[in-house]
């Protein structure tokens, strides 16, 4: 079994500043994969532990994206795939192009694994983008997978309803975070990982084409939070009944 | 704030600049680890609603102990400040954790320098990975500060020996596989290693303490235990001198500890002075309160700097015995002081509220463990005197 986890070196959200004009400081940001994609990487690794094979962990991004290629090693990918370029702010059918082009060029694989979003943008249009370019099948939210010879079986996390579906291979699978609890590297694995091979291509290695990007990002800002901070005090009949009071003045509960 | 900061990594930068980014890499994987998995339970260790030898399991296999053992042995090689940076983390995240590991890593170090080639092949793998928990069995109730006054004797009968006697407040106790322990034989105090469980060791009860209630304490008597010749550590009438040098590395690990929970205290103490209000405004307006964060800050760095400084001169070869010693007295009675004035920032709440009291019951120990404060000062006074001669 031949199997891609696609990984993303994202923003990390948890150290990210804000300017006092709400537009989020991202040049000089700290950096770290994806926190999703170590989902990703998790169901690789147990995909491989139940069927063989190797796991191939594939990254498009500037020189500093090798370190999230390199977690995924630490955690036990076999070798690495490093597309090197520059990539816009939001560009997710050109980082599609770059991925499934690569997919291709060091393929082909049974199974590719993806998160459901990076953890920093979010748009969550890659994975659909990646298997529409290399015309497999495409299984989103995945919260449970199984392999069964030549298809997979997968329980999708829809807002309202778990769908099964099988698919035979192969396929592109995008993965919510419930599938699995990502494991920890040791240190010994992490030192090790700087020894396993990564192959390093460039765009132009790659017929991904070069169309100018069908969105524009003309402005980011964070989303302000104002919560008020009520304490209720009483005995608890009281408290509940003065609770009760102040949701339906806020609107929340109906009288 | 991520438990290994910006603050860490530079630090590292300037002290390794061709290595500090793998170091930096390890230590913020080994944060991130202790930040979820180990942080979030210890106000349960605390309290004794959970048990902490699953999580410092988890923390061993991952490799933490291996970090300053040379590859040989099943180490990773890496300095000794990489380690105590980690035990910093380590303080922050649980201090009983690091406590318990502080003291078994110490065992290792024990049996690395003074254990002999087959004691080293043997133990140390298992030891830095965690199969095996050791325990140190140097204080008796008679001695500890004059630790050449141990009473517990070893007599050599056949092909072994016979430990009788009793050590008290003993880490890990219980719990460990191993204890090293301090007897005296003819020719003076000496040190084994005795595997445990053995017949011949009785363990009293757990110790209630003030803080570090997740790791365990209790007095272990040996009576009549036998230990095969071969588990003598070393020569025979040099067990004061191991137990010395043990404790002078053990006691840079120790000032790391105490920065590690001086830095919990001390974000607990920001973060609530920023969003208290009295008067109409954050309580971190006031220039009182200001003086206590301007205080802790400094004496926290200060303490990072001082362990820092006798780990690169430990791994310099040199001697470190007075460095290591002024880190361990300014670090503990450093972290008692933030820990208290977290606790003042909070005013009632910090009285009445676990996470905010724990760090200052856990710090408490400290000034007192390992060496204390005072004796610490008299070794510090007697080397830098010597060198004035």
């Amino acid at each position: 079994m031949k199997i891609a986890v696609c990984v993303k070196h994202a923003v990390d959200e948890s150290e990210l500043k804000i300017d006092p004009s709400g537009k989020p400081l991202l040049e000089g940001a700290a950096s770290k994969m994806g926190t999703f994609d170590k989902n990703a990487v998790e169901e690789a690794l147990r995909v491989k532990a139940s069927a063989g094979g190797e796991v191939v962990a594939v990254t498009v991004g500037r020189a500093d994206a090798r370190k999230s290629l390199k977690e995924a090693l630490a955690m036990g990918a076999d070798r690495g795939v490093h597309v090197l370029a520059e990539l816009g702010a939001l560009d997710p059918p050109k980082t599609a192009g770059l991925l499934a082009a690569a997919l291709a060029k060091t393929g082909p694989y049974d199974i590719v694994l993806c998160s459901e979003g990076s953890s920093d943008t979010y748009t969550g249009l890659v994975p659909p983008m990646v298997a529409e370019r290399l015309g497999v099948p495409y299984v989103g939210y995945a919260r449970k997978l199984e392999l069964a010879g030549r298809a997979l079986k997968a329980e999708r996390s829809l807002e309202e309803s778990l769908e099964s579906v099988e698919s035979p291979l192969p396929a592109v699978v995008s993965v919510v975070s419930e599938i699995n609890e990502p494991r920890y590297p040791t240190l010994i694995q992490i030192m090790q990982a700087s020894k396993k091979p990564v192959e390093e291509l460039r765009p132009e290695q790659l017929a991904a084409g070069d169309a100018a990007p069908p969105t524009a990002v003309l402005s980011m800002a964070a989303q302000p939070q104002n919560r008020k901070h009520v304490m209720i005090e009483g005995t608890p009949d009281e408290a509940a009944s003065k609770l009760l009071d102040a949701l339906v003045k806020e609107g929340v509960l109906q009288p | 704030m991520p438990l290994f900061s910006a603050e860490h990594r530079f630090l590292l930068k300037s002290f390794y600049p061709s290595a500090h980014e793998e170091y930096s890499e390890l230590l913020g994987s080994l944060g991130a680890f202790m930040e979820k998995e180990l942080a979030p339970m210890s106000e349960k260790f605390d309290a004794g609603r959970e048990a902490i030898a699953p999580y410092r399991r988890k923390l061993l296999e991952g490799g933490f102990c291996q970090i300053p053992f040379p590859e040989k042995y099943g180490g990773l090689g890496l300095p000794f400040a990489v380690y105590a940076n980690a035990i910093e983390l380590l303080g922050a995240a649980d201090a009983s954790i690091a406590l318990s590991v502080e003291i078994h890593n110490a065992v290792a170090e024990g049996v690395f320098r003074f254990g002999s080639e087959e004691q080293r092949s043997k133990l140390l793998p298992a030891l830095t990975s965690g199969k095996r928990l050791a325990s140190f069995a140097l204080t008796e109730s008679a001695s500890g500060s004059d630790a050449r006054n141990v009473r517990t004797v070893a007599r050599l009968s056949g092909g072994e020996y016979l430990i009788n006697g009793s050590k008290t407040f003993i880490t890990n106790a219980g719990e460990a596989d191993l204890y090293m322990v301090f007897a005296r034989t003819e020719k003076g105090p000496s040190c084994f290693l005795v595997d445990a469980p053995n017949p011949g060791i009785r363990l009293g009860a757990h110790m209630a303490k003030l803080g570090m209630r997740g790791s365990k304490t209790s007095e272990v008597t040996f009576e009549d235990c036998r230990v095969p010749r071969q588990n003598l550590v070393g020569v025979e009438g040099q067990g004061i001198d191991y137990a010395t040098q043990i404790l002078h590395g053990a006691r840079i690990i120790v000032a790391a500890l105490n920065v590690g929970i001086a830095t919990l205290a001390y974000g607990k103490a920001v973060a609530y002075a920023r969003q208290r209000s009295a008067f109409g405004k954050p309580i971190s307006e006031f220039q009182l309160t200001r003086e206590k964060v301007a205080d802790m800050k400094t004496g926290i760095n200060a303490g990072r700097l001082m362990y820092l400084y006798a780990s690169l001169l430990k791994e310099s070869g040199a001697d470190f015995s007075s460095e290591a010693a002024q880190a361990k007295v300014f670090a503990t009675e450093m972290s008692l002081k933030v820990c208290d004035a977290a606790i003042q920032v909070y005013g009632g709440y910090g009285y009445t509220t676990d996470e905010v009291h724990r760090p200052w019951r856990d710090a408490r120990l400290l000034t007192i463990g390992e060496g204390t404060s005072e004796v610490l000062r008299l070794l510090i006074a007697s080397r830098e005197l010597a060198k004035a001669a």
